[in-house]
């Protein structure tokens, strides 16, 4: 297993870094100079070595290639230097940040695992009428835009019961109208995949088996068929929660929360590249390290697999 | 007779002293303001953090805009100058929150500390500084302005005590004191109980960041904010008419424009032809305009400067009425048909311009570009209307390159230089790159420059009006639409003194109906 780590980290080291060229390429060749945009934003006038000394700074006085390599060698060391809006470290503006989107990022993905259990067990043992409903609810709560839904949950659990507030402080009571708003549309999307994988398993001799042995549904949806459909279940939560990770940019921006998804739009409005360029590799990294605990997972619930990597 | 024990005397005393307690805990007010978006810097080159609006409570300029946006007294109490020498005289009685005293040698390290940052903003020579008594000094401009007061009314140039690290602990004169910030989410000061001025109304002040225009107006209506400092069009589009929302304003500062392409090459060289420029101005419906946009509160524009700026005045510019005819006919007389699909035509060449609506964003003037468009239309125009909500894409691709021949703009002169936004937009020596398109030229550069190093204020007003009238008037490099006052947003009860200068909106002196 660890032999098979080590390769599947091996290589992904093409991948993350034509990851980080990208991240870079995108932010630097963008329109927009950031050294104007922050000096005009300021309403003050500036000499042309002014200008010169600030791009200096920043090094967007060179070629593309000698800065993205400077950049790199940087980046492997986690040093994304210091943002042009506000002055802190990059890695400070993240470390500011970060912990306010993973507890958004975790929440919202427990809350979307808890739904998606639900509504695919619920569909799986419902009747005709009762299935044709979740099938209903499960694609509107898929096709309706996050914003959407925040507004809604807004106004019903804010303005109409006034059981929570709006704009809090990051506590966790007010975690929950933005988590809730996530893990809803995550949560129904996941929703058919525990139900497609369950009635697919189903069809299969060892759960006729344990039915015509008289064992209990949920001994069977537990003993038999949970193990089967965790690898393929992994693979789809490993993806809902790199996309809350990265995701969740409009819902934090309604809910006020101080997250990631905060910083990278003002960093995106102020051309602030030393963050954006930071968040895309943070973005990249999470998906890749979130892929990888999956095919870990994958491997560790499919029998067969497993033996083939300890034979490998 | 009737004796009290000891612990009834506690009691009675306890209970007679209970209203006094009861009322300095009601005299405790507070106030949560909502504003768009944290966009402090810590950085000492282009330090905003605590200075900037809506914070700037804690450190104070050398003096303030009166309501004509002349400087008046603040940390300075008077000042003189004559011969490129400032003579200044400070407020006495003033200390730094940290009990430092404002006197020469602070005010002036404080000085030095601002222009630390690479600007050439102050034009305060810094080899100058001569101390002549314990509240007094003098210096020269390192470029011989007699504007270095009007600039010292920008916040950006607060005192800073510099016995701390302004970045972690920011000391000023202030009303109020710095007590917590905590990035993107909110700001708190609280009242400054040694302030040497009047005392503010407020005790403490939040600034809450909210980025969402939809989530500040809730968040207003649910009573978890006070008051809204940045207001969009579409937040007064969707503001409830019920009462549970008071809208303030100021007087029209900011003026919506369109700036023309005067020096661009083909195909954007249409509108340097003036009678094409004054066509267009005479085709927009300013009045219609007004009425739809900004809740009905714009006002039709002669200019871009509003006449009590400064003592402008209202006279020196005429503006352009609305009469369709009157522009058909001038694009007649400069040689653009009307064609058969109803877009004129001159030499084969169809009349089509680019209009790129874009500064500081699109959504601040919807709908007004597809209104213009619809006017323009109506006269035989065809327009390529360019809408971007990114000014970063604005500048690199459309104004520095000059590809366009309309850039509409919803902006102000945000400074009391009365030459800052002239300067800025049209000369051809501009610092802001692409503006040079929108230079109506020699003329222009030269009154500018004249009133840049004019030594009496009258001499650089009366140059600065010629500019006026040149850009707005006789060359149309820029064609007036609307000016717009500064909004807030309340809650019922609470009174704004509203500032045409968004810096100095005072929430401390907010006051709150029981």
């Amino acid at each position: 297993m660890l032999r098979y780590i080590l390769i599947r980290l091996a290589t992904a080291l093409p991948t993350l870094l034509g990851m980080s060229f990208v991240a870079f390429a995108i932010v630097s060749l963008a329109p927009g100079d950031p050294v104007m945009q922050e000096l005009r934003a300021m309403g003050v006038v500036p000499r042309p070595e002014d200008i010169a000394a600030i791009k200096a700074e920043y090094g967007l006085d060179k070629p593309f290639f000698p800065r993205y390599f400077d950049w790199l060698g940087r980046a492997l060391r986690f040093e994304f230097g210091e943002s042009i809006a506000t002055g802190r470290s990059v890695m400070d503006e993240i470390g500011i940040h970060l912990p306010s989107t993973l507890a958004l990022a975790v929440s919202s993905f427990i809350g979307a695992v808890t739904i998606s259990l639900g509504l695919g067990v619920a569909a799986i043992s419902a009747g005709r009428w009762t299935r044709a409903g979740l099938r209903g609810l499960t694609i509107a709560l898929v096709s309706v835009p996050s914003f959407w839904l925040a507004l809604l949950l807004i106004y019903a659990f804010v303005l109409q019961l006034g059981w929570m507030r709006l704009v809090g402080n990051g506590s966790a009571p007010d975690l929950i109208l933005p988590a809730l708003t996530l893990s809803l549309g995550a949560g129904a999307s996941l929703g058919r995949v525990v139900y497609e994988r369950i009635r697919s398993e189903m069809c299969e001799d060892h759960v006729r088996l344990a039915i015509a042995k008289g064992l209990s549904p949920a001994s069977i949806l537990v003993g038999h068929i949970a193990p089967r459909i965790i690898g393929p279940l992994a693979t789809a939560w490993a993806n809902t929660f790199g996309a809350l990770l990265g995701g969740a940019v409009i819902v934090e921006s309604i809910f006020g929360w101080p997250g990631l998804g905060q910083l990278i739009l003002q960093a995106i409005a102020q051309r602030d590249l030393p963050v954006i360029q930071a968040y895309l590799v943070f973005m990249g990294l999470g998906f890749f390290i979130t892929s990888l605990l999956a095919d870990i997972i994958v491997i560790l619930f499919d029998p067969q697999l497993r033996r083939e990597v300890n034979h490998e | 007779m009737f004796k009290m024990t000891l612990a009834g005397r506690l009691a009675t005393a306890a209970l007679l002293a209970l209203p006094m307690v009861a009322t300095s805990i009601q005299a405790e007010t507070s106030l949560t303001v909502a504003v768009k978006r944290d966009h402090y810097s810590i950085d000492e080159q282009k330090f905003t953090f605590t200075t900037r609006r809506p914070a700037a409570q804690i450190v104070e300029t050398a003096v303030k805009p009166d309501e004509n946006f002349l400087p008046s007294p603040l940390l300075f109490q008077s000042w003189d100058y004559a011969d490129g020498t400032y003579s200044i005289t400070l407020q006495e009685g003033v200390i730094f929150s940290d009990g430092t005293a404002f006197n020469a040698d602070t005010a002036i390290a404080a000085l030095r500390l601002y222009d630390q940052g690479r600007s050439d903003f102050l034009q305060i020579n810094q080899e100058s500084f001569e101390k002549t008594g314990d509240m007094s000094f003098d210096f020269r401009s390192e470029t011989g302005s007699a504007l270095v007061i009007e600039n010292m009314t920008h916040r950006a140039t607060s005192f800073f005590s510099t016995m701390t690290n302004r970045a972690e602990n920011p000391v000023g004169t202030g009303p109020y004191l710095f007590e917590s910030y905590e990035p993107k989410q909110q700001l708190t000061v609280v009242r400054n109980p040694d302030y040497w001025g009047e005392a503010p109304t407020v005790d403490r002040l939040t600034f809450r960041f909210i980025a969402d225009d939809n989530a500040r107006l809730l968040a207003l209506q649910n009573g978890e904010i006070d008051v809204i400092d940045e207001v969009t069009p579409q937040m007064l589009l969707s503001m409830p008419q019920d009462g549970s929302v008071v809208l303030h304003e100021s007087r029209p500062i900011r003026y919506v424009a369109l700036l023309a392409n005067l020096n661009g090459s083909a195909p954007f060289d249409i509108a340097q032809d003036y009678k094409v420029r004054e066509a267009l101005a005479c085709a927009i419906d300013r009045e219609t305009i007004a009425s739809i946009l900004f809740a009905g509160r714009g006002v039709p524009a002669k200019g871009i400067l509003p006449g009590w700026m400064f003592n402008l005045g209202d006279d020196h510019t005429d503006g352009f009425g609305y009469d369709p005819v009157k522009a058909g006919t001038l694009l007649d007389e400069a040689g653009w048909v009307m064609g058969a699909d109803g877009i004129r035509e001159k030499d084969g060449r169809k009349m089509s311009l680019r209009l790129v609506a874009a500064y500081p964003n699109v959504s601040t003037v919807k709908p007004m570009p597809e209104m213009l468009e619809q006017m323009f239309a109506a006269i035989g125009i065809d327009i390529d209307l360019v809408e971007v909500d990114d000014s970063g894409v604005y500048g690199s691709t459309y104004l520095d390159t000059g590809e366009a021949d309309l850039y509409m703009e919803f902006a102000s002169n945000n400074n009391t230089d009365p030459t800052y936004l002239l300067n800025n937009l049209f000369t051809t020596t501009t610092p802001w790159g692409g503006y040079k398109f929108t230079a109506p030229g020699p003329h222009v550069d030269a009154l500018l420059a004249e009133a840049r190093v004019a030594q009496t204020r009258e001499d650089v007003i009366d140059k600065v009006r010629a500019a006026h009238r040149a850009i707005v008037q006789d060359d149309l490099a820029a064609i007036p639409i609307l000016m717009v006052p500064n909004f807030t947003l309340s809650r019922p009860g609470i009174e704004v003194p509203m500032s045409e200068y968004a810096d100095w909106i005072d929430y401390g002196r907010v006051t709150v109906a029981d």
